[in-house]
């Protein structure tokens, strides 16, 4: 492809395939409702192509629309985008039924009946934006900046959002990442000073817990994990409570009890330094506390775990001995959504010690160090506003809550007790707190207490069925979008961007566009005073070619260093370096290394609800997709045969599911490839929201089983948490 | 006494005649360019090869077939309109059959055409009314393939326009039908055209079908009880 | 040598998540419900500790563009046919009337009856995309890569450089009918009795059982003519002297 744009005409078609001949022999006036010929050359269809990068996940594969007439036919890999191997997985491919979804939203849409009664009046822009801006003036006046909260999902104009509640005065801004994977980054965080990279494909030894690598599929790693098991003779480790793909595809699978990861980690470390397996040198130079944590997992033995998580003694001490062997290529992959239980960042902080005490940092096949790509960020001065609070409404329940991410739950908690103060506005872009978060009833009532919610979307997800005020936003494939830059392991750091593939559909504007129309209308129009273009210049100030490169191949690579960055370099930690035994903890009062807790038995006649991800959903964004739905048309509750059988539950059979926040009911999934003390669903069914029809009535929600404990460092949902009561519904 | 002349077509019945039998050689050429399969095809690939690159593909000669095949059946639906009496006549004409007249008479008509009349007994032929039997067998067989032909036609062609998969069982047992209908009446075809346009004793009949007449001395010789109708009628 | 296209497949490399079957619908409008191409599971069992060798297997497949088409076989327009360029079994739409013949006669269930086109459909190699300089579109899009397509005759190709260098382990599914598929899998792709029978129905049966009788009687019909003609024109005039006499 010469440049971004791939046309062909239907004139270099036939002069290509020498239709025009054929034709004319085919075509005399008599024949002239038949074909012009049959080539062997089937018929070219004019095609243009453009890049994008996908929004069906976090992820942002590179791919290239390709499109005829104005409307997107067909989505594919761009071979070029190293992060992700050239590839587009299904739902990649299904992003053409999220664009074009029958029921999507198409105009403003204002609430005249209650909240969640679903009776809206359709209304222009104008008036839409008119009265957002006023009932967010309202809001500010009557409870500060502070009042009004603001929360945006994993898109690349939610900065836009944030730059909007900062200049509109407020620090409440939360992430959908407090429902996913800040215990894990705060715990890697805390060992190694930033969040690693897992160099999977140069790594011989990975153990993938509280993770599901082949289903969740996270670019490039994935792949990765795939390519160095078939190509490098990688072996692979799997515990996880499921029979997943990734544990059907693993070397090893065990079905450990939920909550001991731990244990197992903290045994791997028993062994690890008790028989001395380590790079001695490495341990010395870079890292901080060998000696408290040898004294600290003499407990551990391989034998205690055992007891605990179920996975023989020997099996754990042979594990520990095979992967220090294999080390510095080896490691506890640091997994992604850490949502799991009330200690999750202490779990995880053990997967960290493991992987300092392999010495993989900043080496091949272990964690690598995020590489700068050139980014530069775009500044300006948000105005102070003197009459406000002092901090985010969710401060201070936590010890070390990521202050830009902050804890959806303890948001909704404060915002329930009015404590510390009133938070009365609250504008959502692209993110469903209603589907995803635990324990809806919660989340209804909290919407309730709001005087405005704006919720800026392209569907009518749960939470844009609770607002005042739906805004249709853009699509992927319809908007210009700032550069992200994005980071692939060893694989590449690079820049994408986005530009419209197709023109935008009905009356949808893009995030950007609503920001700047609300901030227009309230005085905060400088901070909105450019485009998305001249906002790219910026970012790219520090790139020359990079530009030209993106229309070129759609995506930018900066080349660096990806091993040995660290050398001669300190680890952004207290100690300076790899902190085993971490001494902020111990400052703050945490556990400066992990201690285990066995987690709460699971009452008699109960299950453990874990949830868990398939690679055809998205949690609730991809549930009225019309092509994934044929895949995965409901949700089912996995229940092992034993379990069933005490139950008198049979495959197929509709079970109500109850823990101490809601019923559900679902069609049962009776299967051994779940241990008998847990069950499982999948998240993104059972929409309380009717404009997404296919979801809409249809399996259950997690959302209203899940109970909504927390994770006591960072605030993040333990999701795991949760016991259920499972029953044969009686018809 | 001059020969008298005698009507024995309507200006429909010459129409529909050529135009049926229009109708069915382009039919029969196009229709046997369909087939494509070692074990069917009559004369190998070679002719639907050559004949579906003559038409720009097989969809091409596919479509020729169809419209041709509805026009053929518009066509019997006009004439029906236009002259039903006339059609229910010869059906009337065409289905009675006098076992002690008729089939004696195919026998040994057959016998007298191709070996001769020293294999005969009694070469005398049976006397015959308004179709000799030839006619009539090859008439009967017109008359109920065609049905067969233009139903299981109609069938295929729908096959892809409105019908669903439960109904391919009965598409493909039409394809088989229509296959036979064809073979079964082009075998009878041969006869006709060539006891009608070359075997010079029809040679009156041939042309009554471009006149609609026939000489009283033909009608005499070949169709004396119609002959014998007739006379007493026109009394 | 004629070209031969052909998938060889790691099946060890496949996840099973589903990209290939996604990007197959999308790419060639498979209505709702069908399906050109799939991944069979070998389910294996959930067995804690070192699993088995013969584990959970997930098999990509699709039409296999047989050596021996029975499909083919059971079509009777030649709307279905190999071709002879590229090897690959093509569906010639506009000849095709969806009878349904070769549906059963695929013993790798590969053909369903479009429900829109209401024509035999399955896989064709994305020959709109090829023409573009595209991969298949599960070939394009699958994430590990196992799926390779390409002529299988040429060595310089990616396939055809794997299909050498495994050909001695290559794995075809072997149908009770043998089609000689023109899918190859690298590495264990699980099960391999899945496949069934090549069902030719029996209209198609009849109709083939019948051309030599219906090619009879026409011929005897020819015959008959023959001999009249001859008989008009070599015996009549000696024959009608003889009736004149008597």
């Amino acid at each position: 492809m010469s440049d971004s744009k791939q046309k062909y005409s239907r004139r270099d078609f036939f002069k290509a395939s020498g239709l025009i001949a054929a034709g004319a022999v085919g075509g005399p006036t008599v024949l002239g409702g038949l074909r012009k010929a049959e080539a062997a050359a089937p018929e070219v269809a004019p095609m243009e192509s453009h890049f994008s990068a996908c929004d069906m996940c976090f992820n942002k594969c590179g791919l290239i629309a390709r499109s005829e007439n104005g409307v997107v036919t067909k989505l594919d890999p761009n071979p070029k985008f190293l992060k992700s191997r050239g590839m587009l997985c299904a739902r990649g491919n299904a992003g053409i039924n999220q664009v074009y979804d029958p029921d999507r939203l198409k105009y403003p849409l204002l609430r005249v009946g209650e909240r969640g009664e679903g009776k809206w009046k359709r209304i222009s822009w104008d008036e839409a934006l008119d009265l957002a801006a006023s009932k967010m003036e309202e809001v500010r006046k009557k409870y500060l900046p502070c009042g009004h909260l603001f929360s945006a999902g994993t898109d690349l104009q939610s900065q836009f959002v944030g730059r909007f509640a900062e200049v509109y005065g407020s620090f409440n801004v939360t992430s959908h990442e407090s429902l996913c994977l800040v215990s894990n980054n705060r715990a890697f965080l805390d060992t190694f000073g930033e969040v690693p990279h897992p160099d999977v494909l140069n790594s011989k030894y990975i153990i993938m817990a509280g993770a599901n690598r082949f289903e969740a599929l996270v670019t490039p790693d994935s792949m990765d994990l795939m390519t160095t098991m078939r190509e490098n003779g990688c072996k692979l480790v799997t515990l996880d409570p499921r029979y997943t793909k990734t544990a059907a595809l693993s070397d090893e699978w065990y079905p450990i009890k939920p909550g001991t990861d731990m244990v197992f980690m903290l045994a791997l470390a028993h062994v690890i330094v008790g028989e001395k397996l380590y790079d001695a040198q490495w341990i010395e130079e870079k890292t901080y506390g060998i000696e408290q944590l040898a004294e600290h997992v003499k407990q551990y033995t391989p034998e205690f775990a055992a007891e605990e998580c179920g996975i023989p003694a020997k099996a754990i001490a042979r594990i520990a001995r095979e992967i220090a062997a294999a080390a510095p290529a080896a490691m506890i992959y640091p997994g992604r959504r850490s949502s799991d239980y009330e200690d999750s960042t202490q779990i995880r902080r053990a997967f960290a010690i493991v992987n300092g005490l392999l010495g993989n940092w900043d080496r091949p096949g272990g964690l690598l160090a995020a590489r700068a790509v050139g980014l530069k960020g775009v500044q300006y001065d948000a105005p102070w506003y003197d009459d406000n609070h002092y901090d985010r409404v969710d401060a201070d329940k936590v010890p070390m809550m990521f202050e830009h991410e902050g804890s959806f739950l303890l948001t909704r908690d404060a915002v329930l007790a009015d404590d510390p103060y009133e938070v009365r506005g609250w504008l959502v872009y692209k993110t469903n707190p209603m589907g995803t978060a635990p324990n809806r009833k919660k989340t209804i009532e909290m919407m309730n207490k709001m005087d405005f919610v704006t919720v800026v979307d392209i569907a009518m997800s749960d939470t844009a069925w609770y607002a005042d005020l739906v805004l249709p936003s853009q699509s992927y494939l319809e908007r210009a979008d700032p550069c992200s830059g994005l980071q692939g392991s060893s694989a590449c750091a690079c820049v994408i961007k986005r530009d419209p593939v197709i023109d935008p559909l009905y009356e949808s504007r893009a995030c950007f566009d609503v920001m700047k129309g609300l901030a227009e209308r309230m005085d905060l129009g400088e901070f909105f005073d450019f485009t998305i273009p001249e906002y790219r210049e910026k970012q790219l100030a520090g790139l020359p070619k990079a530009e030209e490169v993106l229309d070129r191949d759609g995506v930018y690579y900066n080349p660096s260093k990806v091993y040995g960055i660290y050398e001669g370099k300190v680890y952004k930690t207290l100690s300076k370096k790899v902190e085993l035994y971490n001494q902020r903890y111990e400052q703050m009062g945490i556990d400066p290394l992990p201690v285990y807790t066995p987690p709460t038995k699971v009452p008699a006649n109960q299950f453990r609800l874990v949830i868990g991800r398939n690679a055809l959903v998205t949690q609730s964004s991809t549930a009225n997709n019309e092509l994934l739905h044929e895949f995965v048309p409901t949700n089912t509750l996995w229940l092992n045969p034993q379990a069933a059988q005490k139950l008198n539950i049979a495959d197929g059979d509709v079970v109500q599911v109850s823990s101490s926040v809601g019923t559900q009911e679902l069609k049962a999934e009776v299967t051994d490839k779940i241990r008998t003390d847990t069950v499982y669903m999948l998240t993104g069914f059972n929409t309380l929201s009717t404009r997404q029809h296919l979801a809409h009535n249809n399996g259950a929600s997690i959302a209203d089983i899940l109970e909504g404990d927390i994770d006591a460092i960072t605030g993040n949902a333990a999701l795991h948490t949760t016991f259920v009561t499972v029953t044969r519904k009686v018809a | 006494m001059p020969n008298q002349m005698y009507k024995r077509h309507d200006r429909s019945d010459i129409f529909i005649h050529w135009f049926n039998a229009a109708c069915w050689i382009l039919l029969l050429l196009t229709g046997v360019g369909l087939i494509q399969h070692s074990a069917i095809d009559p004369f190998g690939s070679g002719y639907p090869e050559a004949l579906r690159a003559m038409v720009g593909g097989g969809g091409n000669l596919l479509t020729i077939h169809e419209g041709i095949g509805l026009l053929w059946i518009l066509g019997f639906v006009f004439y029906l309109i236009v002259n039903f009496k006339g059609a229910k006549f010869f059906l009337s004409e065409v289905f009675p059959v006098s076992p002690e007249r008729d089939v004696p008479w195919l026998f040994k008509k057959m016998a007298l055409m191709t070996i001769g009349p020293k294999v005969l007994k009694d070469p005398t032929l049976p006397d015959q009314g308004y179709y000799n039997m030839g006619q009539k067998v090859f008439a009967q067989a017109s008359v109920v393939g065609g049905i067969v032909i233009a139903v299981t036609g109609i069938i295929m062609w729908l096959s892809d326009r409105s019908l669903g998969a439960e109904a391919v069982g009965i598409v493909s047992w039409s394809i088989f039908l229509h296959f036979i209908g064809v073979g079964l009446v082009f075998a009878g075809l041969l006869v006709h055209i060539y006891m009608a346009a070359i075997s010079p004793e029809e040679r009156p009949g041939f042309m009554s079908m471009f006149t609609g007449v026939v000489p009283g001395d033909y009608a005499k010789h070949h169709h004396r009880l119609w002959w014998e109708k007739i006379k007493t009628e026109n009394k | 040598m004629a070209q031969q296209l052909a998938m060889v497949i790691d099946a060890t490399k496949c996840i099973d998540c589903k990209g290939c079957v996604a990007a197959c619908k999308v790419a060639n409008n498979v209505p709702e419900g069908q399906w050109r191409n799939w991944i069979k599971q070998d389910e294996g069992t959930p067995t804690p500790g070192v699993l088995p060798t013969a584990k959970t297997r997930f098999q990509p497949g699709a039409c296999m563009h047989c050596e021996n088409p029975t499909c083919v076989d059971a079509c009777p327009t030649g709307a279905t046919y190999k071709d002879k360029e590229t090897g690959a079994v093509i569906i010639n739409d506009a000849l095709c009337i969806g009878c349904g013949n070769c549906i059963p006669a695929c013993p790798y269930n590969a053909r369903f009856r479009n429900a829109v086109k209401r024509k035999a459909d399955k896989c064709n190699y994305c020959p709109e995309r090829r023409a573009h300089g595209l991969l298949p579109a599960c070939v394009d899009t699958c994430p590990t890569k196992a799926r390779v397509f390409g002529d299988i005759n040429d060595p310089e190709s990616e396939a055809g450089r794997l299909f050498r260098k495994n050909k001695a382990k290559l794995v075809q599914v072997a149908a009770k009918t043998d089609t000689k598929p023109n899918m190859y899998y690298i590495g264990d792709p699980g099960l391999q009795d899945w496949a069934g029978e090549a069902v030719i129905p029996a209209s198609m049966i009849a109709m083939k059982e019948s051309a030599p009788f219906i090619k009879g009687i026409v011929g005897l019909s020819g015959l008959g003519v023959l001999a009249m003609l001859s008989r008009q024109l070599f015996v009549s005039s000696d024959e009608n002297k003889e009736n004149d006499d008597a």
